[in-house]
């Protein structure tokens, strides 16, 4: 299995355990990545909403890219998977901008044709790699961690272009992959709902309140902690949480992962690898949970 | 239990209700507006094809007013089409004004379709949505004369009227529950305007919404106003298989076809000029032939838009593509969907002139409650949304105009503990006792069945005994819920009195009237009878018994012909 | 098929408290939601209180939460929500509102941020004599947004009105681009319509930048009205209409620029940018957070840095960006 792998800006920057942590862990897995080093930021929506042709341009960079390498493209956030689903579904469907925006691509020697997979890690586990084959390579199964999904707005909607016709399940995937590596998976109505980082620099009070919220809730549910495919999410959840936790008025105190955090656990790599120390909130509490059945 | 007072009292916030509560605001009344759902909810939201006018150069309000009387089957008043069809032209503009996001043609003029019964394309409309465009606009400029406060107005949201007061010679306002707290209030008036809506619940299967249970015709025949023409229940062609839900004639209007089992577009046979586009009542008789005479699919005939233009369909018939799709499982751009004749609307009503005034001294009525009559014994097509707004105008501006040297009306305050003990002794009926809703029911298939397209006398007077039937299995049916706050158990109980009463008075008409004439087609007697029957049937109640009287249709300058298409 | 229905039951009169309650009744294959329910009302449980109509999906009553996503429950297919016949369906009222009785909510949260938008018409201009002249596209355009039959799916579940109740919410600004999408309104600014329009709905707490983003509204709305790509519409317009004041709008332009010097999302910059470097307040009150992300080994320092190095192709996104402002330029003048 190899891909066209996509960081997306934020591993790159102000997540880089998420980064990391992704390449020891699709290394573990037997799942071949070759990084887009020239691909350039999606535009995480927020240009898609203010200036859409430009959105679309340098989203097409990015898949033409990819289809030079002749990979399918992975991502590892639920922020790139929407704008690139969105893009995508608009490219592929009306020739006449396609055409237009390869215009641009051309002077670089790109073109973009559709029929591009695009997924996100957690797709392709599901999807690509396959449950049962990530049971079999589990030898640290997380029992005992009580696991919250959330998972990040633009990997659940709009459905109509995300694929979920073909692949209904895939507003279920976080829950299914927490069961498959042996932690069990907490429900709690935030998990599909937002985490506000897209209003925290207008609306601070309101984007915390989402996010203090979302987790509150889950930890009234019981959980250990959240896992998450989106970086911008984990941002909110994980960097904000004290701030969170300030604005909403409760203790919250509950570690983030990142899915290939989750994912690298179970399958045996070293926490330190997996940069478990670069959380704003300690995840220590999972660490002891976990790690005490090495061996087990 | 409190009172309230107003210059005019609207007792519906459909198009025409809310019509004449704009313009009696306009004409400086305090006005009051009682509707059981939210204005939004009322049911010209499902209005789909069009509005009529003569508005085009080659057109003139002339044409449109001899198609609507030719189309009426000759019943209708022709000095009350004379009105509508006269300002219609310029009400339309006043709707765009409003911000009605009517079609366009290339020039970006209003544009137009065809519609059922027209000679010329003056059906003007927003996709097939047009009774909901004008719906919500309506609503935005209740909203917009309430903030800029020019004169009173208070409406009363989710109210339920379950009575009219009079004092035996005047109407002096409504009863009302607040159907929120299960309080019952009064509401008195200089004027009350009736404008309540169609009956379409008598039937089963109906167009209609649940709503439609023919409150203020009722309500108004118990104070003694006549309701006139009962018998002509249109049947529109194309009403889905099954739910009922209408699909627009606007898809005939664009250029759909009817076909029977043998994929023929049988619609040559009844109506070899017009085709699909003949008035309603030609083209539910034709489609219920051909099912009675085998010819149909499963009780249906087929609506065709195959060969149509897929773009024409997502810009003029979006919403009928999503009907198909949602509730019939059919993709109208891939395949024709079932439809047979349902019931749809009432062109009879509470008898009014042209002003919307009823014989009953201040209660006035306006839109499909009412029976001026235009529509007579069969509604075009896109004439049932220009009557809302016409007639609506005209009775808030005329209601305010006479109300000014009324006195305010006082009552005692007996009237509303009467009707509070009259609503607590029927919740407090024992529980034995048919459900309302299968006597609703019971009673709906029954007038599908004997008055409908075809009727002979065998069926009618059936239905009669039916009826009387029903009215007795009616008075000892019990309401489950108790509660006060938002009973809705208690208040189907009372819309099915309604829904009786309007019953009872579409089957005398039907039984009276001798002849066929537009919707009322009778098998005993298949023809049109001028010489006995050109005139209006009006039935009165009173406690002795239901009086019928006559009416005679006004002539002005169009004499009565054989009507073919 | 056997359609079991678990119903979320609230009476005012009773000890405040709701209670589930389930249902079991015979249906057809093809049953909606709404079936199931008139059929408990009318012939097992007359108590049982909701609020439907047409039926249809035309007028909008019977908005609730089915297995918790608002939906019309007239549209909604049993089939649909019950992956196995009998599969339990879950029926509460719709969200973000207040509980009169059973399933039947208080929508005056709904209606009175409509009536918060100025939802009338204002055409400007002389009057013209008979219609004003408009073009097709255009009111197809807003044919869309007209499509909105009012029924609170959207309010139900939004995820901002959920944590703050200013928030005009989906419904009401999909209404307003109605209005500020009509061109027989004046975008002429002198006149004072649209861009004081615009104006009002970026600068009132709870307007056009408060939105998530989320797509929540856009995945309820059983009309295909997509509420929130209208309030980016308004965003654009705003921008446009030269209402550029707003956090909203900086963090945008600052976004892009940040793509177009470097290829890539330039955190550390993200914020200044867009809240404006003399926001001394509001700076200072990110800075706890800062130095936690410093502490963690997660603040971005390498991005802040001058000598921070763009992404090898970094011309071809300039050139890309340039490009397409210039072509957008020239169509829209």
């Amino acid at each position: 299995m190899k891909y066209a792998f996509w960081p997306g800006c934020v591993s790159k920057g102000a997540c880089p355990e998420l980064y990391q942590s992704m390449i020891k862990t699709s290394a573990k897995l037997g799942i071949e990545l070759e990084e887009l080093y020239d691909g350039n930021c999606t535009g995480a929506g927020v240009i898609s909403e203010h200036e859409p042709e430009l959105a679309d341009a340098l989203n097409a960079r990015n898949f033409a890219l990819a289809q030079k390498m002749g990979l399918s493209l992975i991502n590892i956030c639920s922020t790139c998977q929407g704008v690139q689903s969105l893009v995508q579904e608009k490219l592929d469907r009306d020739e006449a901008h396609r055409a237009k925006i390869n215009a641009q691509l051309a002077e670089e020697g790109l073109e973009y044709t559709p029929g591009l997979v695009i997924k996100n890690f957690l797709w392709v586990l599901a999807e690509d790699f396959g449950l049962d084959k990530l049971r079999q390579q589990v030898v640290r199964p997380l029992t005992g961690l009580r696991c919250g999904p959330f998972y990040g707005c633009y990997i659940l909607r709009p459905s109509r272009i995300l694929g979920m016709a073909e692949h209904p399940e895939r507003d279920h995937y976080l829950e299914q992959i927490i069961e498959a590596v042996g932690a069990e998976p907490v429900d709690y109505e935030g998990k599909n709902k937002c985490c506000g980082f897209p209003i925290l620099t207008n609306n601070r009070t309101n984007s915390l309140k989402q996010a203090g919220g979302h987790i509150a809730e889950a930890k009234d549910e019981g959980a250990d902690c959240l896992v998450t495919p989106c970086p911008l999410c984990h941002l909110n959840l994980d960097a904000q949480q004290p701030s969170a936790a300030q604005v909403i008025e409760r203790e919250l105190g509950v570690p983030i992962l990142h899915l290939p955090q989750l994912i690298g656990l179970a399958i045996g790599i070293e926490p330190a690898e997996l940069r478990m120390d670069r959380h704003v909130v300690g995840t220590q509490k999972v660490l002891d949970k976990v790690l005490a059945k090495v061996g087990a | 239990m409190a009172v309230f007072e107003h210059d005019v009292l609207v007792i519906g916030a459909g198009l025409a209700g809310m019509r004449a509560a704009l313009a009696a605001q306009d004409a400086g009344a305090n006005v009051g507006m009682i509707s059981k759902v939210h204005p939004v909810r009322s049911h010209s939201n499902a209005a789909q094809g069009g509005i009529n006018a003569a508005l085009n150069e080659d057109d003139s309000w002339e044409e449109h007013a001899f198609d609507t009387i030719k189309g009426s089957d000759y019943l209708a008043d022709q000095d009350s089409v004379e009105v509508l069809c006269q300002e219609a032209g310029a009400e339309l503009i006043r709707l765009e004004r409003m911000g009605v996001i009517f079609n366009r043609d290339e020039t970006g003029h209003l544009g137009t379709r065809r519609f059922g019964g027209a000679t010329k394309a003056r059906t003007y409309f927003v996709g097939d949505i047009t009774g909901q465009a004008i719906l919500h606009v309506m609503y935005e400029q209740l909203l917009k004369a309430e903030a800029r406060g020019q004169s009173p107005f208070r409406l009363y949201e989710e109210w339920f009227v379950t009575s009219l007061i009079s004092d035996g010679e005047r109407c002096l306002g409504a009863l009302a529950l607040e159907i929120r707290t299960g309080e019952l209030h009064a509401i008195l008036a200089k004027g009350t305007i009736i404008a309540t809506g169609g009956f379409g619940r008598v039937y089963e299967p109906s167009t209609n919404a649940l709503i439609c249970t023919g409150d203020g015709m009722s309500a108004a025949w118990r104070i003694g106003a006549p309701l006139m023409d009962m018998e002509m229940v249109q049947h529109h062609p194309t009403t889905l298989k099954g739910s009922g839900v209408l699909i627009t004639e606007g898809a005939r209007g664009e250029g759909a076809y009817l076909l029977n089992s043998e994929g023929e577009r049988f619609m040559k046979t009844y109506a070899p000029n017009a085709m699909e586009l003949a008035s309603r009542d030609v083209v539910s008789r034709a489609e219920q032939t051909e099912i009675n005479e085998g010819r149909g699919i499963d009780g249906c005939v087929l609506l065709d838009m195959r060969h149509l233009d897929p773009q024409l369909i997502q810009e003029r018939l979006w919403q009928i593509r999503e009907i198909g799709i949602d509730f019939a499982d059919v993709d109208i751009v891939k395949e024709p969907i079932p439809i047979r004749p349902g019931c749809h609307y009432a062109m009879g009503g509470i008898k009014t002139d042209v002003n919307g005034a009823t014989p009953v001294s201040r209660l006035y009525a306006a839109g499909e409650a009412a029976c001026v009559s235009v529509h007579g014994g069969n509604r075009l097509g896109a004439n049932s949304l220009l009557d809302t707004v016409i007639f609506g105008r005209r009775s808030g501006a005329h209601a305010s105009e006479s109300g000014r040297s009324e006195k305010a009306p006082s009552i005692p305050d007996s009237v509303i503990e009467e009707e509070r003990k009259r609503l607590q002794a029927i919740l407090d009926r024992p529980k034995n006792g048919d459900r309302v809703a299968q006597i609703r029911l019971d009673l709906g298939v029954s007038m599908d069945r004997n008055v409908a397209v075809f009727r002979a006398a065998e069926g009618l007077e059936e239905e009669r005994g039916i009826v009387a039937q029903m009215k007795e299995r009616y008075a000892k049916a019990p309401v489950e819920d108790k509660g006060k706050v938002f009973n809705t158990d208690l208040l189907f109980h009372l819309e099915l009195g309604y829904v009786l009463d309007c019953a009872e008075a579409i089957v005398l008409g039907a039984i009276e009237r001798k002849e066929s004439r537009g919707a009322q087609f009778r098998l005993d007697y298949p023809k049109r009878d001028d010489a006995n029957w050109l005139k209006h049937i009006m039935l009165s109640y009173s406690p002795e018994g239901v009086r019928m009287d006559y009416a005679p249709v006004t002539i002005t300058q169009w004499p009565p012909q054989e009507r073919t298409y | 098929m056997q359609v079991n229905l678990k119903v979320r039951r609230f009476d005012p009169a009773g000890d405040g408290d709701a209670r589930y309650q389930s249902y079991s009744v015979d249906m057809p294959e093809n049953a909606t939601v709404l079936d199931a329910l008139i059929q408990v009302r009318e012939y097992v449980d007359g108590s049982l209180s909701l609020r439907c109509s047409c039926r249809s999906a035309i007028c909008g009553s019977c908005a609730m939460r089915v297995n918790h996503r608002a939906r019309l429950a007239c549209k909604t297919k049993v089939t649909e929500v019950a992956e196995r016949e009998g599969d339990e369906i879950v029926v509460e009222p719709m969200g973000n509102m207040p509980v009169i009785k059973d399933l039947v909510t208080d929508m005056e949260v709904h209606w009175s941020k409509v009536r918060q938008i100025t939802p009338w018409l204002q055409p400007t201009g002389p009057e013209p004599e008979r219609e004003y002249l408009v073009s097709n596209e255009a009111m197809l355009d807003l044919s869309h947004t007209m499509n909105c039959i009012m029924c609170g799916a959207c309010v139900s579940d939004c995820t901002v009105l959920e944590v703050d109740t200013k928030f005009i919410g989906p419904a009401a600004l999909a209404k307003a681009y109605r209005f500020g999408g009509d061109p027989r309104e004046s975008r002429d600014p002198a006149a004072h319509v649209q861009k004081d329009r615009l104006q009002y709905l970026s600068d009132v707490p709870g307007g056009i930048w408060d939105c998530t983003r989320c797509n929540m509204c856009v995945e309820v709305c059983p009309k295909d009205v997509r509420p929130m790509d209208r309030i980016m519409q308004l965003r654009e317009m705003a921008g446009e209409a030269g209402v550029k004041g707003s956090i909203g709008y900086r963090h945008g332009g600052a976004f892009a620029n940040s793509v177009r010097r470097l290829g890539r999302l330039d955190e550390a910059r993200l914020l200044p940018d867009s809240v404006g470097f003399w926001n001394v307040p509001r700076l200072l009150s990110e800075v706890p957070g800062a130095l936690r992300l410093l502490r963690a080994g997660k603040l971005p320092w390498s991005h802040a840095m001058p000598w921070h190095k763009p992404i090898p192709g970094i011309k071809h996104v300039r050139r890309i960006v340039d490009q397409v402002r210039k072509e957008r330029k020239a169509s829209s003048s």
